[in-house]
């Protein structure tokens, strides 16, 4: 079948512009290149040939015959040119019969006929959708109708012509008419489908050599079989059937109609010559069997290839169809088998991230564990709580082991705490929107009795009304954290309170002290230092090391140094200070090592006097010149040696303006640095000359100290300076035990200053009693300060005492003597007694000039 | 007794002699009468107070000294002083006219002679 054998008809004017008078009439089927005139032309001389061979078969007087091919020719010349070529057929059919008829009457009419049948013919095709491939039983049934009833008209006009025109006798007319019908008849169904599928052949697709093969061999049987069957006198013309049948099945319509024809035309013209089985009998029975033969042929030909055209279409569809359903099922398959990909990839994903997500749980719960911190949520509406694995735990429960209500969470809370965490939740539910719970501190007995401090934090949520609807928060057990905190903090304090917060103001002498606690997470330690102001003027350093950390050496440390204090009060020479010191540590059953260095400076003489217990040395850093350590001195370590030899003292001058410096282990130790490079590179620095002795301290410790401070450090610096030529100031406290001392300055600076004996007496007199009236009088029972300002102007000695406290009006019983003698010693006195405190001032001229 | 000042008791017959060292304010004097008081006897007919090497007293002192007086006075006691020329602090003591109730010997012998 040739592809476009499934086509639908062309409806409606074909290419080549067929005249618009023909627009509307269907298959228009035709080569556009013929004009009308021409295809007339074409058609009347085809018709009129094919016309005068078929004559050649008459059977009736030169008229009737049992094969009229013109029939055929004119139904599809009218199929494939349309109506308008009538003219051809008719003028064809006229100069056919005019030779042949008694008159042009006569032939005229039989033209006619001859003509308005075939037009009946294809009018009634087109009317019921004919197709020219003839591919359907129903195009096969159509044509063969179309002749059977389109032929009466011819046959009957042209019968009744012949009759008319005596041609015939009357009595002639049935069989004559028989004869002319099944003449006109057989001439469609055995020419037309030949006719129309020449147009089939030209358009048929290549066929393979076997195929052509066959078909020669085919028709080539065929066309020996009927010669056989119409010339032989046995009755088998029937063995023909099958072998058109075999065409018809293997060619379709291509090999039906031209074996038919065949056939018949055979079959007719042995007929016309008196052959075989089919020259005996009378006319009519010849043309029955004729007729019948060429009918079963026709039949069994096109009728049977139409129905196995239609039943090969029918099954290419059913293929096409098939096919279609395949590709449709194999795209389907594609997109299912990419969906369930993507399905599967999406499970795994799904699997994976489940993974993960327990992993994280995992890791969660073990953070959680590790860092003592467990979460909960609180659904309020449901009063349903829920707890982490850990949150159990710090309660002393087993993981999940029961469901939770917030009495039963609550359950373990110390009554007293329990009432502050009700009072928060309360004040939040109260303010109804989404806000972080105050942290809370407050305590559980866990299951196992122990007390434990929980650190609570939260979040509480509301629905869109305010309503309650979730807490959600965290728990920390810290109670580890708050003990060692509360242990570092006491440790903390009781060092900061044992060393002294303040240095005393000593006139004359510059003191500077600096301590550097270890980092915070070492506990502190036990570096000390103090300076002691001694009666007789002098002045007491002290600096130790207590070995170990937190309470234990602080408060040792603390021992140590009220002890050195007591002994330096009492005690004048360092040696025996430190013996006495090491005593009270033995007799204290205080085991633990501790070094110490106490130094005695006297302002008057300029000298030191010290004692060193195992204490890195001292060091002397002189105005100008090189800095030396005061290795002398040395003992053991105090608790070292059970019974020492006895401590042993060494003495140094200090110059003024030169400086002593302490300091502990902590300056000079550092990991993979020797003592003794440390000690010379303490030296190099103290070489920097540093103004005062802040600047001093601070520069030492930023260039040996780097950031890590893994030990503690002390620093303890005193400069003597000289008075002469400066006026002196001195901020007592407001006490009678400094006037001893204050008395001391005063006497060298008027030394100094080149007062006398007497003079140095009187001055120091008078001021001894302005400040004893200030002690008396001015604070009562607060605190307070005196301060004393000496100055020398020309040759007079000015004085001027100040206190801020406001002035008693009562005298001591047996006193007053104090003013008497202030004006006796003194050129001049003048009190000023005011709201913000009292003034005196004096004057006493000395007698020598004010020196240089 | 701190260490500013530092006293020294001899017992000679019906003498008491007290020796003091150093200095005297307010910040010791309550202390230095306590220990004076304390160390004259009853059958002590006179209480000599030398003040040869006292460098400093004050006021407060000065008080300690009238009120000894006066209650050693009113126990029939004598009591003499000794200031020599030389120390800073007689100045002072005469300002005060403590000469006029107790005897400012410049001598020891003095004081301790009997008249």
């Amino acid at each position: 079948m040739e592809p476009g054998a499934a086509q639908d008809r062309v409806i409606g004017p074909s290419r080549g512009a067929v005249p618009s008078r023909h627009a509307g009439r269907r298959t228009t089927v035709g080569p556009g290149l013929l004009t009308p005139a021409t295809k007339m032309l074409l058609v009347a001389v085809v018709y009129y040939l094919a016309a005068r061979l078929s004559l050649r078969l008459a059977l009736v007087e030169e008229n009737v015959t049992p094969l009229w091919p013109p029939t055929g020719i004119a139904v599809v010349a009218f199929l494939w040119f349309g109506r308008g070529v009538w003219p051809g057929v008719a003028l064809a059919a006229l100069l056919v019969n005019l030779p042949i008829s008694t008159s042009a009457l006569p032939a005229a009419a039989t033209a006619a006929g001859n003509s308005l049948a075939p037009l009946a013919a294809a009018h009634l095709l087109t009317r019921v959708g004919f197709r020219p491939e003839i591919d359907r039983l129903r195009d096969a049934v159509a044509i063969v109708l179309a002749a059977l009833s389109s032929m009466l008209i011819s046959a009957s006009v042209g019968t009744g012509a012949l009759v008319l025109s005596d041609a015939i006798p009357g009595s002639d007319f049935g069989p004559a008419w028989a004869v002319w019908w099944a003449g006109d008849a057989m001439g469609v169904l055995v020419v037309a489908p030949f006719l129309l599928t020449l147009r089939l052949l030209r358009r048929g697709a290549r066929a393979s050599w076997a195929r052509r093969w066959e078909a020669v061999g085919l028709f080539a049987l065929i066309t020996v079989v009927t010669l056989v069957v119409v010339r032989t006198e046995l009755r088998i013309l029937f063995l023909v059937l099958p072998l058109v049948g075999w065409a018809a099945w293997r060619f379709q319509q291509r090999g039906a109609a031209p074996a038919a024809l065949l056939v018949s035309s055979m079959a007719t013209w042995a007929v016309a010559r008196d052959f075989g089985p089919l020259s005996e009998g009378t006319l009519l029975e010849r043309m029955i069997t004729l007729q019948a033969f060429n009918a079963t042929v026709a039949f069994t030909s096109f009728v049977f290839a139409a129905v196995v055209a239609e039943r090969m279409r029918a099954r290419e569809a059913l293929e096409r169809s098939a096919g279609e359903l395949e590709d449709r099922v194999r795209r389907r398959t594609s997109e299912l088998s990419g969906a369930n990909e993507q399905l599967a990839c999406e499970v795994a994903e799904r699997k994976e991230t489940e993974a993960m997500l327990r992993e994280r749980e995992r890791q969660l719960a073990e953070a959680q564990h590790v860092a003592r911190v467990g979460s909960w949520e609180w659904m309020i509406p449901q009063n349903r709580v829920t707890w982490s694995d850990e949150m159990y735990r710090i309660h002393g429960y087993g993981p999940q082991q029961f469901p939770l209500t917030f009495e039963k969470a609550v359950e373990r809370v110390v009554k007293e705490d329990l009432g502050r965490i009700r009072r928060n939740v309360e004040a939040v539910v109260r303010e109804r929107r989404d806000q972080d719970l105050p942290d809370i501190e407050y305590r559980i007995v866990r299951t196992d009795g122990a007390v434990r401090v929980l650190l609570g934090r939260g979040k509480f949520q509301v629905g869109p009304a305010g309503e309650p609807l979730r807490m959600v928060g965290t728990v920390q057990d810290v109670t580890d954290t708050k003990r060692a905190e509360r242990e570092h903090r006491i440790a903390e304090t009781l060092q900061r309170s044992l060393l002294p917060d303040r240095l005393p103001e000593i006139p004359g002498v510059l003191l500077a002290a600096r301590y550097v606690p270890a980092g915070s997470e070492v506990q502190v330690g036990g570096d000390w230092y103090d300076v002691v102001p001694l009666p007789s003027g002098q002045v007491g350093l002290a600096i130790g090391d207590v070995a170990g950390h937190g309470l234990r050496a602080a408060s040792t440390m603390g021992q140590l140094r009220m002890a050195l204090r007591a002994s330096a009060l009492d005690e004048d020479s360092p040696a025996t200070v430190v013996h006495r010191v090491h005593r009270l540590l033995e007799r204290l059953d205080l085991y633990e090592m501790a070094t110490l260095v106490y130094v005695v400076f006297d302002p008057d003489t300029g000298t030191i006097r010290y004692a060193n217990a195992g204490h890195p040395p001292p060091m002397l850093i002189p105005e100008d010149g090189e800095a030396r350590y005061l290795e002398e001195g040395l003992a053991p370590p105090l608790g070292a040696a059970r019974r020492p030899d006895g401590y042993v003292e060494a003495a140094a001058v200090l110059p003024a303006g030169s400086t002593i410096l302490l300091y502990t282990d902590g300056l000079v130790e550092r990991r993979g640095v020797s003592l003794r490079e440390g000690l010379d590179r303490l030296k190099t620095e103290a070489a920097a000359a540093a103004p005062d002795l802040d600047s001093l301290c601070d520069h030492l410790l930023a260039s040996l100290v780097g950031d890590e401070v893994s030990d503690d450090i002390a620093l303890l610096a005193l400069r003597p300076v000289p008075l002469k030529g400066q006026s002196l100031h001195i901020r007592l406290p407001a006490e009678p035990h400094v006037l001893g001392r204050a008395r001391q300055t005063l006497r060298r600076w008027l030394r100094e200053a080149g007062a006398d004996a007497q003079e140095i007496h009187d001055v120091v007199l008078a001021c001894g009693e302005a400040c004893a009236n200030a002690i008396q009088h001015a604070y009562g029972a607060r605190e307070g300060y005196v301060e004393v300002h000496l100055d020398m102007d020309q040759g007079e000695v000015r004085v001027t005492v100040r206190d801020s406290g406001s002035w008693r009006s009562t005298a001591p019983p047996g006193g007053g003597r104090g003013m008497e003698l202030m004006r006796g010693m003194m050129d001049e006195v003048a009190v000023e007694r005011g709201p913000e405190g009292t003034v005196v001032r004096m004057r006493r001229k000395l007698r020598e000039g004010a020196p240089v | 007794m701190s260490e500013l000042a530092r006293l020294d008791v001899e017992r000679r017959d019906s003498l008491c002699l007290i020796r003091v060292h150093g200095e005297v304010d307010m910040s010791n004097a309550d202390e230095l009468a306590s220990a004076m008081e304390g160390a004259v006897p009853n059958d002590a007919a006179r209480l000599v107070v030398d003040l040869s090497h006292t460098i400093y007293l004050d006021s407060a002192g000065l008080r300690v000294l009238f009120v000894l007086a006066a209650r050693l006075g009113a126990r029939r006691q004598e009591m003499r002083l000794v200031v020599p020329e030389e120390s800073p602090i007689r100045s002072a003591l005469e300002l005060t006219g403590l000469a006029t109730v107790v005897p400012l010997e410049r001598h020891l012998e003095d004081a301790l002679a009997t008249s």
